[in-house]
């Protein structure tokens, strides 16, 4: 078989994996597949988050572009919930269930089979966002008459997808790890600290901010905003960019982390370790 | 009944034990809620005074809360990971008290929890810890603690049901910040929902926490007793339905035979 054969191969099956992990995302996750559950995602968490921290800036007297750039970063925000918590719980899930060493013995590609099983969750974040935009516009007055939707779509869908793979970089940090779940945990929060969610990243200690440059949705909050002002493409388009940009290095850091631990665990016989 | 009080202590000794032999859940039960409360105790940076107290004693309120739903949530999940569900629910006493001592000390962690965010809040903020009563202050802390017991109790029965505990806990979180008034007053919320905050504990615990610890304080047109009273009823009704339901979802859990279902 010559080079070109074998690499056509390695692909198709790479791309077979790769969907056959999208509908195992879904029923994988046994824990959210049922229509109320994601309901419940889509339509209470982003409600909840953004009532909470604007009746909060509300009673503190901010100024109304002050409340509105809180419910905007709240409403994109609520994502974490699926595109990091649940993302990140994907090799997690496979210790709980007794399924991780039948898994790492198939030669399936790490890449495809993992972010394939991500998809699911990625897609479901794109929706809590736009619910969370939804809630934004009709129960807290931002107004999107000047937004480019455009816009917005895409950072919605670019920071749902990049957001996934800074997921996928903690899920393959648990792949060593007794559980993500931990780690899980305190990014979903850490991002409404340090990502401009609530206030902007300069308002933070020097030492915090690169923390905040590191996470997709930091961009991806900053890009929204000016999607919802009216700023073009071209005017988003930097921003977007480097949340591109910092998604891709995090799903390499992801894979190759993924791939190192995987061999260490290997060689030490960890893998069940939990 | 003494076999009752045993299997509670038990039962808090136990998730003690795991609770210390593997320190790395120290994170989502203390660590998670603190960041959350962080983020909110932030948006005061600006303030001085009574205010800032009456944050950071909110934060505190927020941390126990946080710590309680995690920790009633996973005392039933954790039996389904680890295939002990069914072993746990033949031990010849009722469910209720198992899951009464874990949830205990669940409580209790979210209590440690509760106290590490006013210290921490008080260090940051430059507040002062100047509780204007501290008597009160601690009876108020201690019935809001037991209050906060009877509603994690109360939850748990869902989770007997559901495989779909984990989720619910986390959603469950942020709607008691609201409806409780941890962070601002109830008054603030739509009127449809200010009944709401009122069958829930934490409101009273919260607003007698703060009328004992700011001197001055002018929450609810209702006294420190008041408060403490209607605490204590909800309590009681919160260990009464706890009962009952503990009762129901035990026989049909049993009935259905779907208690490992996953």
């Amino acid at each position: 078989m010559d080079t070109s054969t074998s690499l056509r191969r390695r692909v198709s099956m790479a791309v077979q994996v790769f969907t056959s992990s999208i509908g195992f995302g879904r029923k994988g996750t046994v824990i959210w597949d049922s229509p109320e559950m994601i309901a419940m995602q889509v339509f209470l968490l982003p409600l909840f988050q953004i009532s909470f921290f604007a009746v909060l800036a509300q009673y503190l007297d901010y100024s109304g572009s002050a409340v509105q750039y809180i419910v905007v970063g709240n409403a994109l925000q609520a994502m974490s919930y699926s595109a990091v918590f649940a993302v990140a719980n994907i090799t997690s899930t496979d210790k709980w269930q007794g399924t991780l060493e039948t898994l790492m013995v198939t030669p399936a590609n790490r890449m495809a089979l993992f972010v394939g099983r991500a998809v699911f969750q990625s897609g479901l974040s794109a929706l809590i966002a736009l619910g969370g935009l939804f809630y934004a516009s009709e129960l807290f007055g931002v107004s999107f008459a000047h937004a480019d939707v455009v816009g917005v779509l895409l950072v919605v869908l670019v920071t749902s997808v990049t957001m996934m793979c800074f997921g996928l970089l903690i899920s393959s940090v648990g792949l060593f790890l007794r559980t993500a779940m931990i780690l899980a945990n305190i990014f979903l929060f850490l991002t409404m600290l340090v990502s401009g969610v609530n206030f902007p990243l300069s308002t933070l200690p020097g030492w915090a901010q690169p923390v905040g440059y590191a996470i997709p949705m930091t961009y991806g909050t900053s890009a929204i905003r000016l999607a919802i002002s009216g700023a073009s493409l071209g005017g988003i388009g930097s921003l977007v960019a480097d949340e591109v940009l910092v998604g891709a290095v995090a799903i390499m850091l992801g894979y190759l982390t993924m791939v190192g631990f995987e061999r260490l665990a290997r060689k030490t016989g960890r893998f069940e370790e939990y | 009944m003494v076999s009752r009080v045993q299997a509670v202590r038990a039962a808090a000794r136990m998730t003690m034990k795991i609770f210390f032999a593997d320190p790395q859940w120290i994170i989502p039960a203390i660590i998670a809620p603190f960041i959350f409360t962080l983020v909110a105790l932030l948006l005061f940076r600006n303030e001085t005074g009574p205010l800032l107290l009456y944050a950071v004693l909110g934060g505190g309120l927020m941390g126990m809360w946080g710590t309680t739903v995690y920790g009633s949530g996973t005392s039933i999940t954790f039996d389904r990971f680890n295939g002990t569900m069914e072993a746990t629910l033949a031990a010849p006493v009722p469910l209720m008290w198992i899951i009464g001592g874990r949830v205990a000390w669940n409580t209790f962690i979210g209590v440690i929890n509760g106290g590490i965010i006013l210290v921490i809040g008080t260090l940051w903020f430059r507040t002062g810890i100047s509780i204007a009563n501290p008597l009160a202050f601690t009876f108020a802390t201690v019935v809001t603690y037991v209050s906060l017991s009877s509603f994690g109790l109360m939850l748990a029965t869902v989770y007997v049901l559901t495989r779909q505990g984990g989720f619910i806990m986390n959603s469950l979180e942020v709607p008691v910040y609201i409806a409780t008034g941890t962070m601002f007053p109830v008054a603030l919320l739509p009127l449809a929902t200010q009944p709401v905050a009122f069958i829930l504990g934490p409101t009273w615990g919260i607003e007698a926490i703060r009328k004992a610890a700011i001197a001055g304080y002018t929450g609810l047109a209702t006294s420190y007793w008041t408060d403490i009273g209607i605490l204590a009823i909800e309590t009681a009704a919160y260990f009464a339905i706890s009962f009952y339901l503990f009762g129901r979802v035990e026989r049909l859990a049993k009935r259905n035979g779907t208690l490992e279902e996953y």
